[in-house]
């Protein structure tokens, strides 16, 4: 076994974490931004890859299903979001490769669905930085996203992430450059979920 | 991947687990079988901790070296996850107590049980003899038969049973139930890992079963062979 696996199995903590940057774009102005990211990033010659991701959010897991399924751990962001010496949001995750029964599983292993969405968008990379740029929507009826989608707001959003090995700072200031060069279209910034979690709970 | 069977092979009384090994092998190897690794399949079990009311549940992670990047879990109502060998750092996330409370699962100690041994190819077939030991305490055999090129147990069942009655013999009558129910469907490697929990889950049972009336049995041996041995000096 990979003795980073084996570490991880000991100390139960997951041996990835992702950098995260946040921002949003209206629609009118997405394909101004669409333009520049082709410019930037690598694939620059093919098409821009689009996707289509069914994300479900059980209690502490996200779970986000396309045609194949995807389990995603991801842990509370690491430090203080007012830490300066940080340019982007931390956290721990697991990415983990599932058969189809996962949401069944969850369910009977006691998670509760909390809630769900579609992204649907278009996905760039540059070296090992992934951007996106992908419109929410909520499902007509629970679970099906056949059953019809209505877009939550006039808004895209847009992320910048990195998964890499714990414990490699560099990454976020490669990003915060990246994110630099978007500017003025998009603000990408690390933010807090913190609020909105706890905005919910309260309601 | 084919379709597979897996038996207990019974150890008769005066011989080791060792000895049975290896006069199936020796059998194996007469049939023109060649030992080509080893394998291991091996089962942690946790259950989960309900502060309210709700049913407890047993969740069941197993490996298979057959299968090296994947791991099974299986829950106690048979749903089953096929999953990266990563969904381990989440299950052992959910055992973590966190700020005072207990974690979502434990672990349940001395449980771990697993079959290993060698494992043997002989043309389309995939033969594994499994020694499965429970907490480094040997608890009996498992034979494992692979016919490779048909996914279909219906198909391929009468063929895999001639086969295997060549050097188990009388073991080998009825198909293992996970074949059974699957005769027109095509067999994957979850219900392979289904078969191996199904035993382990025999074998751990018989040990709750069987230890106290054989530590009884083994009790009245030695009393009786004290009194016996105060009658003869008494007399």
């Amino acid at each position: 076994m990979d003795p980073a696996l084996t570490q991880a199995l000991k100390t139960g903590v997951a041996p990835m974490q992702e950098y995260l940057l946040q921002g949003s774009i209206l629609d009118g102005s997405k394909d101004i931004l669409l333009h520049r990211l082709r410019g930037l990033c690598d694939n620059a010659d093919t098409a821009p890859e689009t996707f289509s991701d069914h994300e479900m959010r059980v209690l502490n897991n996200r779970c986000s299903q396309s045609m194949c399924k995807h389990l995603r751990y991801v842990g509370q962001t690491e430090m203080g979001i007012g830490d300066k010496s940080r340019h982007t949001l931390v956290r721990t995750c697991l990415d983990i490769g599932v058969s189809d029964t996962v949401v069944k599983f969850l369910n009977e292993m006691g998670f509760r669905a909390d809630f769900e969405f579609v992204a649907r968008g278009i996905f760039f990379h540059k070296g090992r930085m992934k951007v996106t740029v992908s419109k929410l929507f909520k499902l007509s009826q629970p679970g099906d996203p056949q059953a019809g989608l209505e877009p939550v707001s006039g808004s895209h959003l847009v992320e910048l992430s990195v998964v890499a090995p714990t414990g490699q700072e560099q990454v976020g200031e490669d990003m915060k450059n990246f994110a630099e060069q978007l500017k003025p279209l998009v603000c990408l910034e690390k933010i807090d979920h913190k609020p909105f979690a706890a905005a919910k709970q309260g309601t | 991947m084919g379709v597979v069977c897996v038996y207990t092979f019974p150890v008769p009384e005066g011989k080791s687990g060792q000895q049975v090994v290896d006069s199936l092998q020796r059998q194996l190897e007469l049939l023109g079988a060649v030992k080509t690794a080893n394998f291991s399949v091996d089962c942690e079990t946790y259950q989960s901790n309900n502060p309210t009311g709700a049913a407890q549940r047993i969740l069941h992670v197993l490996h298979n070296s057959e299968q090296p990047a994947s791991c099974f879990a299986i829950l106690d109502n048979g749903t089953t996850l096929v999953a990266d060998v990563l969904f381990e750092v989440l299950v052992a996330k959910l055992t973590q107590s966190k700020s005072g409370k207990d974690g979502y699962y434990e672990r349940r100690k001395g449980l771990k049980i697993e079959s290993k041994g060698p494992r043997f190819e002989l043309s389309d077939f995939i033969v594994k003899i499994g020694s499965v030991s429970m907490a480094s305490n040997f608890k009996g055999i498992l034979v494992e038969v692979e016919y490779c090129p048909c996914a279909i147990p219906g198909e391929c069942w009468e063929l895999m049973k001639e086969m295997m009655q060549s050097f188990m013999g009388t073991v080998v009558e009825n198909p293992p139930m996970a074949v059974k129910n699957k005769k027109d469907q095509f067999y994957t490697p979850s219900d392979t890992v289904a078969q191996y929990l199904e035993h382990f889950n025999n074998f751990r049972k018989a040990v709750v079963n069987q230890s106290p009336s054989y530590e009884k049995e083994g009790f009245s041996m030695m009393m009786k062979h004290f009194v016996m041995c105060m009658e003869i000096q008494v007399w």
